[in-house]
């Protein structure tokens, strides 16, 4: 199979994925508040830690637990993961036994990867870990390096191992592990938001305004450059523009959808996506964290407005976060950590709620003044939520559940709430290291060249490295700039 | 394959579409109305600390 086929069959899958996303989220985010009130039933997770002795890498994530050891907590992690995620795989017709066999590979690479990642040499970064571990350098990484491990060994393998990326493909589903994550991350929002609600209030604001204006000067310029100056008819720019502009692979299978495309040019368009969010993840937290380390929120929704797909954009902001804030650290400034993936997070969740919107005004236009055939249906205002992205309804649920809760729990009791979303990020996380792996696999440089996308790679270079990029800071900082994340207590 | 080749075919030999009048106010709406906001939000921002 190759890795348009797979974006394909995913594009195919769209909905029921988003809902899947909706249903393992949610209960993930539920079964970890059961352990706020009563039984720890997710404290068997593992979590890893940064190591010199890869004896003492894995725990899991609870005490209640520790009977389990790390490499316990591991095959339990991985057993309850193949369970629920091979339910997902029969509705989805998968054949389950391939998806068996294919994730079971896949997660062992994928986590192998984080362990890899966590490693002192490569992680550590504050002079207090560097006397703890002992250590005489260290690649500075952050433990968040293993999304980067993790991407680089999915890449290796899907443009030097190509057969071997194709027999893992029935696991290989980034959609869907980063819709789950971030149905997760919903809670996380809320209970970092809760201390500093004023902040978190005038960020959402922040990024309601910027995404709007981001769209609609991305779109505009992007469509104009591909049917102007490279002469792409308007069934390959108009996917093209939502593609690159902002919201990456969603968004240019609904506006193929919505203007009638065939099903290969969304698809192809999406496989370009991809590639472009891999070698966005690779560069931009770095400049972010040369350039932007005073300004961490204008990092967070740079990140959010430049990088495109949910998955790349997300973990792009979870790895700036820590840089940022271990930066920030040996100069003696303690952020408290995640506002910095918060405002990421917040600002591609709007951009997904705009897809529906976009793509409705796109379906009218098309339906009624370009394409217009005598009879055809008129675009109806139903299929803005037909083209909704249905996980964003997750991340809300948990977001304001999780709100609700930490405004009105007691305070002998907060503590045991803020650990139980702790518990339910850890999944977020091991979904992000599954998506950073998937992403790498279906990443093959030669495959992409060999199908003649020359042309449409040339749109997106230009257009995303000469315009969108820039325009994204120049967003960021009007809106961003000056407002700070909350000092660490 | 031949599909693959008759794509590649297509994007190398597809004939220019001029921009119908349509199109060209999406463009110019959308652009307009974009930096239109962007600009005045941006200032309004400024002056009176609005977020």
């Amino acid at each position: 199979m190759t890795d348009t086929a797979a974006v394909a069959r995913g594009a195919q899958l769209e909905l029921s994925e988003d809902w899947l996303a909706v249903i393992i989220g949610i209960a993930i985010f539920a079964l970890s508040l059961v352990g706020a009130a009563g039984p720890d039933l997710l404290g068997w997770v593992v979590t890893t830690a940064v190591w010199t002795d890869p004896g003492k890498a894995l725990a899991p994530f609870s005490k209640a637990y520790a009977a389990l050891g790390g490499f316990g907590s591991l095959v339990v992690t991985y057993a309850a993961l193949l369970a629920v995620l091979g339910a997902a795989a029969v509705a989805l017709k998968i054949d389950i036994r391939r998806f068996a066999v294919a994730f079971t590979v896949v997660f062992l690479l994928a986590y192998g990867s984080w362990i890899v990642g966590s490693q002192a040499n490569l992680a550590v970064v504050t002079p207090a870990d560097f006397k703890k571990f002992g250590l005489s350098w260290s690649l500075k990484l952050t433990n968040e390096g293993g999304y980067v491990v993790a991407l680089v060994l999915g890449l290796v393998i899907a443009n030097f191992f190509p057969r071997f990326g194709d027999w893992l493909s029935a696991a290989i589903r980034p959609e869907l592990y980063i819709k789950i994550a971030i149905v997760i991350i919903g809670a996380s929002l809320a209970v970092t938001a809760v201390g500093k609600l004023n902040l978190a209030t005038s960020l959402l604001w922040r990024g309601v305004v910027a995404i709007i204006e981001a769209y609609l000067i991305y779109w505009a310029v992007v469509y104009f450059v591909a049917r102007k100056w490279f002469g792409f008819s308007r069934e390959w720019a108009a996917p093209l523009a939502s593609g690159i502009s902002i919201c990456g692979v969603s968004a240019a299978i609904a506006t193929g959808g919505a203007i009638r495309a065939r099903p290969v040019v969304p698809v192809l368009v999406s496989s370009l996506v991809v590639i472009f969010a891999v070698v966005e993840v690779l560069i931009l937290p770095l400049l972010a964290e040369t350039f932007l380390s005073h300004e961490p929120l204008v990092a967070g929704a740079w990140l959010g407005l430049a990088v495109k797909t949910d998955g790349a954009a997300l973990a792009a902001g979870g790895i700036t976060d820590a840089l940022i804030l271990a930066r920030a650290a040996s100069e003696g400034v303690n952020y408290q950590p995640g506002w910095i993936l918060g405002t990421t997070a917040t600002v591609k969740v709007f951009i997904d709620i705009f897809i529906g919107v976009w793509t409705f005004i796109l379906g009218y236009i098309w339906t009624n003044h370009i394409d217009r055939l005598p009879g055809s249906a008129r675009a109806r205002p139903i299929e803005i939520w037909q083209r909704f992205p249905k996980f964003i309804v997750g991340f809300l649920l948990t977001f304001v559940v999780g709100l609700a809760i930490a405004l009105s729990i007691d305070a002998a009791s907060a503590p045991r709430f803020t650990a139980a979303v702790a518990e339910s990020n850890v999944f977020r996380v091991i979904f992000f290291i599954l998506t950073f792996f998937s992403i790498g696999v279906l990443s093959n440089f030669r495959r992409l060249w060999e199908q003649g996308l020359g042309k449409l790679a040339a749109v997106y270079f230009v257009s995303l490295f000469g315009f969108v990029i820039w325009v994204g800071l120049l967003i960021s900082w009007l809106f961003f700039a000056g407002v700070k994340p909350p000092l660490a207590s | 394959m031949s599909d693959l080749n008759a794509l590649k075919q297509e994007l190398a030999k597809a004939e220019v579409e001029p921009l119908l009048p349509i199109e060209k106010k999406l463009i110019g709406w959308s652009l307009g109305l974009g930096l239109g906001l962007l600009i005045g939000l941006a200032v309004f921002n400024r002056v009176f600390g609005l977020f």
